[in-house]
This record gives structure tokens, C-alpha cells and sequence, in this order.
């Protein structure tokens, strides 16, 4: 009978093997986890700290617009100033508080507060490993971009539920100088590039300033933004989540113009997120359907009394599943 | 099987199910119901551009086509007209099939019906307006990884689609 019953100590050897085991297997498949995300980390980390200026081609779906870009860094807080080149006239002034986007033509103003986070380092485990299980990581000299040597990083998916990305850096301080979205059949859909760029720029404090150095009186004045999150249990749930999708967020979020606070979910492979909303139906919504601009896909769609809107840089099929399988938590 | 076919038409299902319909439209009875959903939906939208006498004019000018026994050596010059017959071919085939199943099919009365509901449904649909809300892309972008990595990428997106109409 003895020998058929382990000690205890039997079994945390055997655990200890096992460990040992998987972690021996394991190890190259972290690394690679591991690279990617840290490659992202630190492109993220310079567009944010880099003092630069160039001119950006900016390319969605069939339209190209350039913009003037000027960032500065200084006591650890970004200002941006991006004065758009052609097209109709728009400028996007960025301080540590607000965001202000000038529309010279409509003599309007929109003052938004500053609220995008720096949320790229700050990525789960979880969604370390899904990127590293749902998109093949490569890097690869990339050519010239803006007159500079590059490196290219490849994200290539690994199914038809997401995107191809292509990130062109800079190798000696990081700073992204072109980004490609791919679609399935290998067209680009988005695309954000320098024509031309200083990295460590002087910048002065004029250069991110708004042309502006107070409203013009028969200007409107338009208070706008994202609105306040409250993290909570929503009672909704995605029912049908496509693989290597986590949950990032959860809560009510209250948004300008808006009497209800809306549910909003957000899930994210890793590289990109998809947002999900519910809000009462209402018969002035009359948006059903699928739209796409560029990468970004949206499909609207009702549910009972509710109406569900689902964003996201994917493909309008794994956009279109999400919003389809959209529900209440049993 | 024929509420699948329907709403494949309707493009309501997602990729496994899309596998599955493919699969069964090999069936001749689900390609029958397929075909006439179309046929059906084409006239209840009121498409119906192809004259009465074209599949027989298309079918005698096919019999009087020359048979090539041997065939040509491929040559690079000639490949977009390839191409191009090639594309006329499946467009007239496509055309022939259908035409040819709205005369021959009687189709049964609920079939009708089906076909009228999802073209339906999808007629009463209001067109999207191209234009994703502007308060939802704003509480969207701040989560995307991949926009952060660029230099004001978020807030281009934005300008772009916020931008109010100019006025004078």
C-alpha cells in the first residue's frame, strides 16, 4: 500500500520537474514575447519624450492629407502643434491640459480635455502573449524613410481576424517614422509617414503654440472629448470574443452631449483595440449598419431596446462578429 | 438550410458559418434556392437589365465559337486579354444561370416570401452616413496600442473626423 500512496514531498518533486520542464520549453516563446511588446514599449516611449518636427503624410483609405507636426518635450510634458498642409485648414494644438482643434474655415474651436493616456507600456501579460500568439514578429532592416536608415518591425497575424501592421523606427533614438495598416489582401488601408524630419529638434515654445493667442469673437466655441469613465460591472458581455481578444476595460462612461452614460467595453489583441457600445435606442439614431474609414471599422446594430456600436482597427468581419454576439452577462 | 442561404445573402454570418453555407450550396437543391433568392431579389429591386432573347443569342453565338484543339503557348503579351475574356466569361455565365433559373423555376411560395423579407430588411435599412460618432472614436482611440506609438496619429484621426462644415 505504501508505495502506491506519494508523500508530499514526491509530489513538489514532480511539480518542481514539471516546472523546470515548461520553463525550459517556454523560455524562447517568452523571449519572443517579450521583444515584441519591448520594441513597442520603447517607440512609444520616444514618440512621447523626443523632441521632432517633419511633415507627416497622413493616408486613409483613398484620401492623403500632410500635416506640419512640431513636439516638444520639456519638464517631463508633451505639447504638439500639427498645422494641416492642404485640404481644408485645420490645426491641433496639444498642451499638458487640452487639447484645441482649430477649424479656421467653420470659425469654429473645440476645446477637449487632455485625457488619451500613455497606454502602451503598461501592457498585461496577457495581452504580451497574445501578441506574440496571434501576429509573427519580425525585425527587419527597412530601407530609407525622411532621408533616414530605418528598421522595419513586421506584425504579421497569424489569422484573418486581424490586420498586418508595419512599423518603419528610427534604430538610434526610436522615433517611428512610417506606419503601414494591411488588409488581407495585402493592400494598404492606413498609412502614417515623415517626408522629411529632425529628431532632437530645438523646439521653441512658439513652435507648439496655437496661431491664435485668443478666440476670435464670431468664433464658436465647442466643448467636447471622450467624457469620464466609471469602472465598473456593466452586465454586458461579448459572447462571441474572437481568439487572442482580452477585456482591457469596463465602465459607464459619461460623454458630452449625452444625458445616459453609455457602456463602454474595450478588448485588445496586444496592437490594437476594439471598443464596445451600448446605449438606449433612440429613434434619432439612425446609423445601422457597417461604415469603414481607413483601418478603422464600425458596425452598428440594435438589440432590443438597445443600440450596440463596435469600433476597431480590424477587419469589418471580426468587428461585425463582436457586435452580433453582444449581450447581457447571464 | 434556406433561412442560412438567406441570410448569407444578407451577409449575417461570420466566417465559420460562411464556411458551412459554402459547403452546402454544393448541394443542386441549395444552389437552386440560392439562385432563384437572387433572381427574385434582383426583380423585387427592380434589376433586371439583361433582355429576355440574350441567353439564347449567348448560347448560339458559344455553339458557333470555333473549338481550339490545340492550344496557344501562353505569352505574356497576350494575358490581359485573358484576363478580360475571362472576366466576360464568368459575367455571362453568372447572367446565362440566372436568367435561366428565374424562367425554369417555379419557385414555392414561401421562397417568395423569404426572398421579399431579406430584401426587405435590407431596403429598410437606413444608409450609414460614413461618419463614426465623434464622442464614441475619442473614448475609443485612448486604448488603441497601435495609435500610440505615433506622433499625434490619434489626434489627426480625430481632426479629421470631427472637422465641422465651413461657413462664410
Amino acid at each position: 500500500m505504501k508505495h502506491a500512496c506519494w508523500g508530499a514531498p514526491a509530489i513538489r518533486r514532480i511539480g518542481a520537474a514539471a516546472l523546470v520542464l515548461t520553463a525550459v520549453v517556454a523560455a524562447p516563446l517568452a523571449q519572443a514575447q517579450g521583444y515584441a511588446a519591448q520594441w513597442l514599449a520603447r517607440v512609444q516611449q520616444s514618440a512621447r519624450s523626443l523632441n521632432y518636427t517633419g511633415t507627416v503624410m497622413v493616408r486613409q483609405g483613398a484620401r492623403i492629407e500632410t500635416f506640419r507636426l512640431a513636439h516638444l518635450f520639456e519638464n517631463n510634458q508633451e505639447s504638439e502643434k500639427l498645422l494641416s498642409l492642404d485640404g481644408p485648414a485645420r490645426e491641433i494644438v496639444r498642451s499638458a491640459t487640452e487639447v484645441r482643434y482649430y477649424f479656421p474655415d467653420a470659425k469654429v474651436v473645440r476645446v477637449e480635455p487632455r485625457t488619451i493616456r500613455n497606454v502602451f507600456p503598461s501592457l498585461s501579460p496577457e495581452q504580451t502573449s497574445n501578441l506574440a500568439q496571434y501576429y509573427e514578429f519580425k525585425l527587419v532592416p527597412g530601407g530609407r524613410v525622411a532621408g533616414r536608415n530605418s528598421e522595419m518591425a513586421v506584425f504579421e497575424p497569424r489569422d484573418g481576424l486581424r490586420y498586418g501592421h508595419r512599423f518603419w523606427a528610427d534604430p538610434s533614438t526610436g522615433l517611428l517614422l512610417k506606419s503601414r495598416l494591411v488588409n488581407e489582401k495585402g493592400e494598404v488601408i492606413e498609412e502614417f509617414a515623415f517626408t522629411d524630419v529632425v529628431v532632437n529638434a530645438k523646439i521653441d515654445k512658439d513652435m507648439v503654440k496655437p496661431s491664435w493667442t485668443s478666440v476670435p469673437a464670431d468664433w464658436e466655441v465647442k466643448q467636447g472629448g471622450p467624457g469620464d469613465v466609471n469602472m465598473t460591472d456593466t452586465g454586458w458581455t461579448v459572447h462571441k470574443l474572437p481568439p487572442g481578444f482580452v477585456k482591457i476595460m469596463e465602465g459607464m462612461r459619461t460623454m458630452a452631449g449625452k444625458r445616459e452614460p453609455a457602456v463602454h467595453l474595450v478588448f485588445s489583441d496586444g496592437l490594437v483595440a476594439i471598443s464596445v457600445f451600448v446605449e438606449p435606442f433612440t429613434v434619432t439614431q439612425t446609423q445601422i449598419g457597417l461604415t469603414q474609414t481607413g483601418g478603422l471599422a464600425q458596425y452598428s446594430t440594435r438589440s432590443d431596446a438597445f443600440r450596440v456600436t463596435v469600433i476597431g482597427e480590424a477587419p469589418p468581419a471580426t468587428v461585425r462578429q463582436i457586435a452580433q454576439s453582444v449581450g447581457r452577462n447571464k | 438550410m434556406n433561412e442560412n442561404i438567406s441570410r448569407l445573402m444578407d451577409g449575417e454570418v461570420d466566417d465559420a458559418e460562411f464556411e458551412r453555407c459554402c459547403a452546402d450550396l454544393k448541394s443542386e437543391d441549395a444552389m437552386r434556392t440560392w439562385m432563384c433568392y437572387h433572381v427574385i431579389g434582383d426583380h423585387l429591386r427592380g434589376a433586371h437589365g439583361v433582355s429576355a432573347r440574350f441567353s439564347v443569342r449567348f448560347k448560339a453565338a458559344l455553339a458557333a465559337e470555333p473549338t481550339v484543339l490545340a492550344p496557344m503557348p501562353r505569352q505574356r503579351t497576350t494575358q490581359p486579354a485573358t484576363f478580360a475574356w475571362a472576366v466576360a466569361a464568368t459575367l455571362a455565365a453568372v447572367t446565362v444561370v440566372g436568367w435561366t433559373a428565374f424562367s425554369m423555376v417555379e419557385a414555392p411560395p414561401t421562397a417568395v416570401a423569404k426572398a421579399r423579407e431579406a430584401t426587405t430588411v435590407r431596403a429598410a435599412q437606413p444608409k450609414p452616413s460614413g461618419d463614426v460618432p465623434t464622442e464614441y472614436l475619442l473614448a475609443h482611440q485612448e486604448y488603441s496600442p497601435a495609435m500610440a506609438i505615433q506622433g499625434g496619429g490619434p489626434y489627426l484621426r480625430a481632426a479629421t473626423a470631427t472637422a465641422p462644415e465651413p461657413r462664410p
